[in-house]
Formats: structure tokens, C-alpha cells, sequence
């Protein structure tokens, strides 16, 4: 500080503004130089430098940066949790991120006072949400200190569920509350090096005597298999410019229209021989604009495909069989996936196209034994309780409940229409005709013989169901030309009546 | 390079479209696994020359397993 009065810099700030200068520029990453440093070791970035490429350049309003930790021994600029309010891509959110340079990320009673005033916030300006969430749960240093273990942060968190698109990002170790609010969003993005999981090594060690690092634990890949997480990135660049993708499908319908994907692959996509299968993910790429299509939850239940796409700018949820995996039939895994992402939609008005080319549900007493009974059930609960406008394209096979869960007519699609390989049935045909042809086809002993009959049969039932067939009984809105699906799915999205106001919650979302 | 061709599903090899030392093209079937009565075609990620076929018609196959070797062009 200047003691000459006499020459003072009139725009030089006053001691009491200095003063509060200092304080937040020692929560700075350049005053803070070693953990920096020490964060870059194990190739992380700081959450503020997250924030500087995630949010817009001066749109960040911060709350909380001046608090500290209740713990007077101990030293930690804002508590370790950075939140506020800003800006991505012009579209604004509220941002919460646990620092991990300080006490490890973990979840302290100040840092616990400030989520609940921000969620708080976030509530009643309903912001989408973005939460950078690595941290090692509860500070135990604080234990000592008198406080009511009231914390609201994850009730408050919960309390988001449908009222606003929430984003969860997990770039390193992830544990305990921190990992439970990264698990109350709607969507995970996880990058490589992340490690997460309810319980930490110490309480693992301490309850089965395993002793196991944080990544042997709970690595990404297997977070990837088993569906905790979304989408899995390489880095934390990555997850932010995934992040600012994720956030483009919850603005408002008529952005910017993306470049056509070649349609005309779509004529070839499904196989002239019935038997054969394909990627219905090429399906959906040609249908929706070049590049916009982000698939959630990849490697888990790969029966089905959940994507959030756009066509012509305007954002669609896309629910797909996928005949690579078990021909498409649909499991416990796959019932969770699509019903949540119906949830996931539903909760956000973005429109719904079901891509079905489904065998059914998935048959035998190991898929019964995931009580397939009940999980099942979510899928229809969830479609037949959504507002959210549908559309329907039979690709191929329609059979039995699972393609009734596919968007079937009682469903009451907006648009039900099939491509000319489409065929339905209350079950596959070969499995039909050997109940209603049973003593026909036993008193055939040659077995090839029987085989070419059982053919025949099928064939004469498949013949009877076919796109053409069931246009006739008008249960398909229309055939169409595989080429013209984008079209078709403009002409729905055109179709639809503008979206109500929101002023609250529509319903909740499943977590999983 | 020699790039290890891995079947995605586990099932029954159905139908195995190379032999040794054939030219294929990006997109080519391979080999095609049969699995819940559907024929799951492995396709050629890059064009080459196929090196060596690791599976028979008939042989039960996991996912993952290593069908052929192709060097890739």
C-alpha cells in the first residue's frame, strides 16, 4: 500500500476495495501456482480453467468466491467449490464445480452452505445445471468442528430432476456425496481418467478388507458397461466441448439447421435377406443433420440405441433397436435405457422418433430371472405417461410386445410408418407356424423337407404382413421410400404445435 | 499394419467369406456370426489382404474373439 497521500493515483482502487481485490485474487489459478502444477501432474486441468473454456468470457457471476473453510487451520480459496452463473454458447446456466486442488474436491460445511444457497438459486431462475463433480466426498478434517449435519445439497439436487436439464462431468476421482450428485444427473459424461463410486477405498478397506486404488475401483470403462455414465470422453476438453453439444438439444426448437446427411444410403441399409443384421446407427445418420448426433449410453444394453440428434436444427430423441445385438429383442438393460431417456425427453419437450426393428422382448429363463417382468413395464409406463409428441418408423420386424413398446399405434404416435421391409406380428413367423401347423409339419420325417415347408408357412404369413399388407388394413399411417425418412421426420417435426410456456416441473426423471 | 478382426457378438461362425490372402475392401463381409437366429456380418474396418483366418464354419465364438488377421493397406 502507498503511504503518499499526496500523490495518489486517483484511479487507483481505495484500501477497503483493495482489500477485497486481494482476497478474491488469492483464489485465482495464477496466485496459486503450486496447485496448479500439482493438478497438471496427473494431466487435470483446474476447475477454473474448465470454467474459462466451458463458459462464455465475462458471462461467469460467481457466488461464494470470498468463502472459506469453516476450519480456521485450514487453507482453501472458496471453500473448493466454484459456482455461479453464466453463459455457454450464449445459452445461460448455472455452473457448480468442486475444486479438486482444494482437500481433494471433498464436501465441506461451508462449501455444503454455499450448494444449497446456488441450488437454491438454480431452482427458482430454473437454469439448466453443469457439475463438475470429482471430489472425495465429506472433508474429514471438519468432523471436530460443532455443526448440524444439515446439509441440504442433495435433497436440493434430487428437487432438479425434470424442472431443469442437468449435466453432470466426472474428469478424475469422483466418491461418496460427490459422486451421489453426480448420479442425481440427468446425463454423466465421464473422461478416461475418471474413477468413481459410492463408497472410497478407506470405508471398502475398513467393511471387506480390500485394498484397491481409487481407479481399480470404479474405472471409467466399467462405468461405461454397466450404464452409470452417458458418454465416456478422452479428456476434459473433450468433455467440456461435450458438455456445450449436450446443453445445444434443451434450447428452444429452430436452431440452426445442420448440413443434410446423405439419405440415399438408407435404400440399402437393411438387408434383403431377412436374417441378416445391420447398424441401425447408419439409420440414424441418415436421418439427422451431419454431426449432431450424440448417443447416451453406448456400450450398455446394446440391444437398443438411445441418441439425442437434430434434423433441420431442431433437436430429437431417437430410440432404436439394434439387430447387431441380440437381433434387437429387448431386455432388462435395454427396458431401464429406454425408459429413461423416454423420461429424459419427455421431462424436456424434445420430440421422439422410434427407429423398430425388434424380435420382441428377449426370451429364456436368464432374461426372466431380471424380473424382465417388471422392467419391461418401465418402457410402456414411460411412453404411455409422456406428452412429448412421437413418431414411429418400422424398419423392419414389429413383433409381438416389444415393438408394441416400440411406438406402436396405442401408443398413439403422431406418425406411424414403416419402410417396405417392414413386418409384423404378434411373434416371429417361424415361431408361428410351428404352433399352428404343429401335426403338419411332425408327420413330415424328412427333416429338410420340413424345414422347406416350416419356410413356406412363414413365408405365407410374412407375405400377409408386409408394409403393403398392413397399409391396406390401415394400420401404418404410410409406406415410405427408406431415402425419404428425413423428409418424413421434417413433416412430423413441422406438425407439431409450438411448445406451452414452462413454470415448473413436468415430471421427475429416472436415474436409471 | 496387421489389424486383428474381432467378432462383436458371441455366437456360431455362420459363414466365413475370405480365405487367406484375398484382397477386401472397407465394408466387406468377413466372416458372418450367427447369434439369436440373426447373422451378424464382421465387416472390414480398412482394405487389405487378408493374412490369416483364425475360425471355422461352426466353430462357437465370444465376443471380442479374434476371427482373422488382415494387413491392412
Amino acid at each position: 500500500m502507498s503511504s503518499n497521500k499526496g500523490v495518489q493515483d486517483p484511479d487507483a482502487p481505495r484500501v477497503d476495495l483493495a482489500e477485497v481485490l486481494a482476497a478474491k485474487a488469492q483464489t485465482l489459478d495464477e496466485n496459486r501456482p503450486e496447485a496448479v502444477a500439482k493438478r497438471a501432474v496427473t494431466g487435470h486441468q483446474t476447475i477454473r480453467q474448465n470454467i474459462g473454456q466451458l463458459i462464455d468470457p465475462g458471462s461467469f457471476q460467481e457466488y461464494g468466491q470470498l468463502a472459506e473453510p469453516a476450519f480456521k487451520n485450514l487453507q482453501g480459496p472458496a471453500d473448493g467449490l466454484v459456482m455461479g452463473t453464466g453463459t455457454v454458447s450464449g445459452f445461460r446456466v448455472g455452473f457448480m464445480g468442486y475444486d479438486y486442488t482444494v482437500h481433494a474436491g471433498t464436501q465441506s460445511i461451508i462449501n455444503h452452505a454455499k450448494a444449497d444457497r446456488f441450488l437454491q438459486v438454480v431452482e427458482t431462475l430454473r437454469l439448466p445445471l453443469v457439475l463438475w463433480a470429482d471430489g472425495g466426498g465429506w472433508r474429514p478434517y471438519e468432523n471436530n468442528i460443532n455443526s448440524r449435519d444439515y446439509e441440504e445439497t442433495f435433497a436440493m439436487m434430487a428437487r432438479l430432476s425434470g424442472l431443469v436439464p442437468t449435466v453432470g462431468v466426472v474428469s478424475g476421482r469422483c466418491f461418496a456425496g460427490n459422486a451421489n450428485l453426480a448420479g442425481l444427473c440427468d446425463t454423466l459424461i465421464a473422461t478416461a481418467k475418471a474413477a468413481m463410486g459410492m463408497g472410497g477405498p478407506p470405508l471398502v478397506e475398513a467393511a471387506l478388507g480390500l485394498t484397491l486404488t481409487p481407479e481399480e475401483l470404479g474405472p471409467a470403462e466399467m462405468h461405461e458397461a454397466c450404464g452409470a455414465i452417458d458418454v465416456l470422453v478422452t479428456d476434459e476438453q473433450e468433455a467440456i466441448d461435450c458438455v456445450k453439444r449436450y446443453l445445444e438439444y434443451f434450447r428452444d426448437a429452430g436452431g440452426q439447421p445442420g448440413p443434410d446427411p446423405d439419405t440415399s444410403v438408407l435404400r440399402n441399409v437393411v438387408p434383403e435377406n431377412p436374417r441378416r443384421a445391420y447398424d441401425v446407427r447408419k439409420v440414424i445418420e441418415g436421418i439427422a443433420d451431419q454431426g449432431s448426433v450424440l448417443e447416451l449410453r453406448p456400450k450398455f444394453a446394446r440391444s437398443v440405441v438411445t441418441a439425442l440428434a437434430k434434423v433441420q436444427g431442431t433437436p430429437v430423441g431417437v430410440l432404436a433397436n439394434q439387430p447387431m445385438f441380440l437381433a434387437g429383442a429387448i431386455d432388462s438393460p435395454a427396458s431401464d435405457k429406454l425408459a429413461r431417456f423416454i423420461q429424459l425427453c419427455d421431462a424436456h419437450d424434445i420430440p421422439m422418433l422410434y427407429l423398430c426393428d425388434t424380435p420382441g422382448l428377449m426370451v429364456g429363463p436368464e432374461a426372466e430371472a431380471t424380473a424382465l417382468v417388471r422392467h419391461s413395464s418401465r418402457i410402456l409406463n414411460a411412453a404411455i405417461n409422456a406428452t412429448t409428441p412421437f413418431m414411429t418408423v418400422i424398419l423392419r420386424k414389429a413383433y409381438g410386445l416389444g415393438q408394441y413398446m416400440m411406438g406402436a399405434l396405442p401408443l398413439r404416435p403422431a406418425l406411424l410408418v414403416g419402410w417396405p421391409t417392414a413386418e409384423f406380428g404378434a411373434m416371429g413367423f417361424e415361431g408361428a407356424v410351428k404352433i399352428t401347423h404343429k401335426k403338419e409339419l411332425e408327420a413330415i420325417a424328412d427333416k429338410k423337407t420340413r424345414l422347406a415347408r416350416e419356410r413356406e408357412l412363414a413365408d405365407e404369413l410374412r407375405a400377409h404382413n408386409t408394409a403393403l399388407g398392413l397399409a391396406g388394413r390401415y394400420e401404418l399411417d404410410d409406406v415410405i421410400d427408406p431415402a425419404d425418412t428425413r423428409e418424413t421426420v421434417i413433416r412430423f417435426l413441422v406438425s407439431l404445435p409450438p411448445l406451452a410456456p414452462r413454470t415448473g416441473r413436468k415430471r421427475t426423471i429416472d436415474n436409471w | 499394419m496387421f489389424r486383428e478382426i474381432r467378432s462383436v457378438v458371441t455366437g456360431t461362425v455362420y459363414q466365413i467369406e475370405v480365405t487367406a490372402g484375398d484382397q477386401v475392401k472397407l465394408g466387406d463381409d468377413l466372416v458372418i456370426v450367427e447369434s439369436m437366429k440373426m447373422e451378424i456380418p464382421v465387416v472390414a474396418e480398412a482394405g487389405g489382404t487378408v493374412i490369416e483366418v483364425r475360425c471355422n464354419e461352426g466353430d462357437s465364438v465370444i465376443e471380442e474373439q479374434v476371427l482373422l488377421i488382415i494387413d491392412s493397406d
